[in-house]
């Protein structure tokens, strides 16, 4: 026998610290996906021009010109954008806990409905500045206790949040209708909407254009909940209960209290997305109001695997979408659903493209 | 290999297969030949890359170089469909059948049956395919009511009817109990009569020369031996090639540790516990552990040791009795953390395994305070409280930053059990600690679980392996449907009477 004075060489033993995976390559894998994801979808969606009898490279090229050449439009993707990211982060930090949040719709609705609440409760003689504050305050309160009654219907009876978030929307949904028809309502002939905010409650833009702050709130809370999610114990506590419960339970971890807690963050964030959308756009409640951007939030964050950052990356892509349904719509005289199929193919060609590839026993 | 003559040719022959997986390297310039009619043993230390090796075999992973011949001709093995068809078939460690469904459902689930599923006629074809290979599996039976032992059997006979003429298993026996392994051994014995080709992964030498005509060494990725009759080698040189080292038998030796004055590490008063499907598993449970003692749990599986388990560590509340923990009432698992315990769970992978986590943050899953950073978890302080201490117990664990999930079997093992061994624990409830380990990392669980021992802690140890226990208890607890059916003290250490004990025979 030859091997006898060999130390053992196992490569668990021998593999050298600095072997830190290489950081460079998924980052570059990931941006290929991307692109050649969006190749293929733009592909599809040009066929599908073509059997419309539309001229494709004539009508992507001129979407892609009014949409980000001209300034107006380019302001309005960042003004869309923001309760996208809020809305997609509000999915992201419970999926991290393994929760499914389908009720972003619901909590955005709340949000903005306890926000117009503060208002109308201070009035107009309060000072703008703490109307402002307490609209913030109201509507991440409240999002989150609506999304805490889903996390205790899990606790407690054992209901799937996907399926309480899910019908907890039609709730809201409800509230916002009769608060709007009943006693919020502005006035018993016109429109049944709210009482528009005043001026002082309203979110400042940024100066230069009409780009609501809504957008800088959205980017400093994405790094906030990167770093949340990186650094604190709370947020490896979650990654834990969400990787293996009951890896979780048996290291002693609280596992209900952390999905209480990462739902009703998540809510908040939502809440948060419903205020800055209503007193940064739309400034009164009315019977549409944020109609599916919870449902669009949530396929933002899918798209971006549920973390921070990329998630501003796909809510740039959505509203970007949007907006271009509406430039498509005027120029070369296609529907604007036209442009829901390209959102569509964009989402299935990602998440197909992106799976990670299963092994096949 | 020369002595085989005549047209014979070798089922599979694999030449040079390198798999690296970036700086691991897995497997490089491997090796090795089996013959229709052949039992071919592959051993080797945790992380030697056998299963690396399995996997490429089976189509599961790509190799980076190197040829794999099946009965004569290069074949390009680049799914588990292809080797199938080719004739390999592969049993995997973790079992991948269906609880719900019935043993003919799932094997319907394998095999390409058509379009509509002849349930009827493919129970006749499984009880007859059972007869031939002596499996005694029951084609109507729930898997979910199956054992461990039994399972295995029908992810045998689901390989067979698939039409394998090489039959692979990745450490068939680690998780079985002794019964298991015979019955497992006999239709091993009878596949190599019938000239089906078996490739075996196993820590256990005694299991290499009861049942393996070749054997494959490899270590570090290499082989070490190749196409060898173990016969030829001493237990020794077998050893000294796997792990490089002689490895020296336990040095059995007493207790020391004083306990008057001191309370009891565990006790169990009148403990009734309900299983997992709403059945009485224990049944009037009392028992007691002294600081610096350790009881080992005999015993056959499934007779409540899991539950008991459980029920020492606040995992699984009684529904009547009372558990303290160096006085310490128990009611929930933090409790009995704060108390002081440590556990091995009988299952890592299910019960303590995060997937997309590293084995650093695995390191403070045990239920102590994080250590304090600046903002949130000082890892650097867990980085180097974690290399203390594996330099201490000496079990050497995978690079810290390394992502659990890609780790070997016997590697996830280690990780849990330097974890919770380093953590002077006043109780340690080891369940099946040496399970998947490699013969030099058994050894030295042992040893750390007698030094935990010396150091006072109360150590409960559930083992299925007799010689193990005899070898290292103090004191051997019997239990036989969800009783204690017997205790036996060391000096009296008795094979025949543990064993009538274990099938609820009076003492
Ligand atoms: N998918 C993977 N990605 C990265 N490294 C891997 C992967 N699979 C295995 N490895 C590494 O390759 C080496 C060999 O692993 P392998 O599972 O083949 O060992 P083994 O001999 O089966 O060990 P054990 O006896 O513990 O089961 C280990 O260092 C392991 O961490
Ligand atoms: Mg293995």
């Amino acid at each position: 026998m030859s091997a006898t004075l060999l130390t053992p060489e196992s490569p668990e033993v021998a593999e050298p610290e600095e072997a830190k995976p290489d950081r460079l390559r998924p980052i570059l894998a990931t941006v290929w996906r991307w692109t050649s994801a969006l190749g293929v979808a733009l592909i599809i969606f040009s066929i599908l021009l073509l059997t419309k009898g539309a001229n494709p490279f004539q009508a992507l090229g001129d979407m892609f010109k009014l949409t980000f050449t001209s300034s107006r439009s380019v302001q309005e993707i960042f003004i869309q954008m923001a309760p996208l990211v809020l809305g997609a982060l509000a999915v992201a930090v419970p999926a991290r806990a393994g929760l499914t949040n389908v009720g972003g719709e619901g909590q955005i609705i709340i949000g903005a409905v306890a926000a117009c609440g503060a208002f109308l409760f201070l009035g107009d003689s309060a000072p703008g500045g703490l109307i402002i504050v307490a609209m913030f305050a109201a509507s991440m309160i409240a999002g989150a206790l609506w999304a805490g009654i889903a996390a205790l219907m899990r606790l407690w009876a054992g209901v799937n949040e996907a399926i309480s978030t899910l019908l907890l929307n039609f709730v809201a949904l409800d509230i916002l209708l009769f608060l709007i028809y009943q006693p919020w309502r502005e006035s018993r002939t016109g429109q049944p909407t709210t009482r528009e905010l005043v001026d002082t409650a309203k979110l400042p833009v940024i100066s230069g254009t009409q780009v609501h702050i809504g957008i800088i709130i959205a980017v400093v809370v994405t790094v906030i909940v990167w770093a949340v999610m990186r650094y604190t114990r709370w947020g490896f506590k979650i990654a834990v209960a969400g990787g293996n419960a009951e890896a979780a339970r048996r290291s002693g971890l609280n596992v209900s209290m952390l999905v209480l807690s990462a739902l009703m963050i998540g809510g908040a964030l939502a809440g948060l997305a419903g205020m800055i959308h209503f007193a940064g756009v739309e400034y009164k409640l009315r019977p549409g109001f944020g109609y599916q951007l919870g449902y669009t939030s949530f396929l933002a964050c899918w798209l971006a695997r549920h973390q921070p950052f990329p998630i501003l990356v796909a809510a740039f892509v959505f509203a970007s979408l949007s907006v271009a349904g509406d430039s498509l719509q005027l120029d070369s005289s296609l529907p604007a659903a036209t442009i829901n199929v390209l959102t569509a193919l964009i989402l299935m060609a990602v998440l197909g493209w992106t799976a990670k590839r299963k092994v096949s026993v | 290999m020369e002595q085989h003559v005549g047209p014979r040719r070798p089922l599979l022959a694999v030449l040079g297969l390198t798999k690296h997986f970036a700086a691991v390297k897995a497997n490089t310039e491997v090796s090795l030949e089996v013959w229709p009619g052949e039992v071919h043993a592959l051993v080797g230390e945790n992380g030697a890359g056998k299963s690396t090796l399995l996997k490429m075999i089976y189509g599961v992973y790509h190799p980076d170089a190197g040829q794999m011949i099946v009965e004569g001709t290069e074949a390009v093995i680049d799914s588990p469909a292809e080797a199938r068809r080719l004739g390999i078939g592969m049993v995997f460690q973790d079992l991948r059948l269906v609880p719900a469904l019935t043993v003919a459902e799932n094997i319907a689930l394998a095999i390409p049956t058509g379009v509509t599923l002849k349930l009827r006629a493919l129970s006749q074809q499984i009880r007859e395919a059972s007869d031939k290979h002596g499996l005694s599996v029951d084609p109507n039976a729930k898997v979910g009511h199956l054992s461990i032992g039994e399972r295995q059997r029908v992810e045998i006979l689901k390989v067979l009817m698939t039409g394998a003429k090489l039959v692979i298993l990745d450490e068939p026996t680690s998780v079985l109990a002794p019964q298991e392994v015979e019955a497992l051994f006999s239709v091993v014995e009878h596949l190599r009569s019938q000239d089906f080709g078996i490739l075996i992964v196993t820590h256990k030498l005694d299991e290499v020369r009861t049942i393996a005509n070749t054997a494959t060494v490899l270590r570090g990725g290499r082989t070490i031996l190749e196409n060898v009759k173990p016969s030829d080698y001493t237990n020794d040189e077998l050893i000294e090639a796997m792990v490089g080292k002689s490895v020296s038998d336990l040095t059995r030796r007493a207790s020391t540790v004083v306990t008057t004055d001191r309370a009891m590490a565990l006790t169990m008063t009148g403990i009734n516990a309900k299983g997992d499907q709403g059945n009485l598993a224990l049944k009037g449970i009392s028992l007691t552990i002294a600081p610096g003692e350790l009881v080992g749990i005999a015993g056959v599986a499934g007779s409540g040791q899991r539950e008991l388990c459980e029920v020492a560590l606040g995992l699984r509340p009684p529904v009547t009795g009372e558990v303290t923990i160096v006085g310490k009432k128990i009611g929930n698992p933090r409790d009995a953390l704060s108390a002081g315990a440590a556990s091995i769970p009988e299952d890592p992978v299910a019960d303590s395994i995060v997937g997309r986590l590293t084995v650093l943050h695995h390191m403070v899953l045990n239920g102590r305070r994080l250590p304090a950073g600046k903002v949130g978890i000082d890892w650097q302080t867990v980085k180097s409280t974690t290399d203390t201490n594996n330099d201490r117990l000496g079990l050497h664990i995978a690079a810290t930053s390394r992502n659990v999930s890609e780790l070997s079997g016997g590697n996830i093992q280690r990780v849990i059990l330097t974890r919770e061994l380093s953590l002077d624990a006043e109780l340690v409830v080891a369940a099946y600690p040496s399970r998947g380990l490699d013969i030099a990392n058994v050894r030295r669980t042992q040893e750390i679980l007698l030094e935990c021992r010396d150091k006072g802690a109360g150590v409960l140890m559930v083992s299925e392996d007799l010689d193990e226990l005899m070898s290292i208890a103090d004191r051997i607890l019997v239990m036989h449907d969800g009783h204690i059916s017997g205790e036996i003290i060391n000096a009296d250490f008795d094979r025949q009477r543990i064993g009538q004990l274990m099938i609820g025979g009076a003492a």
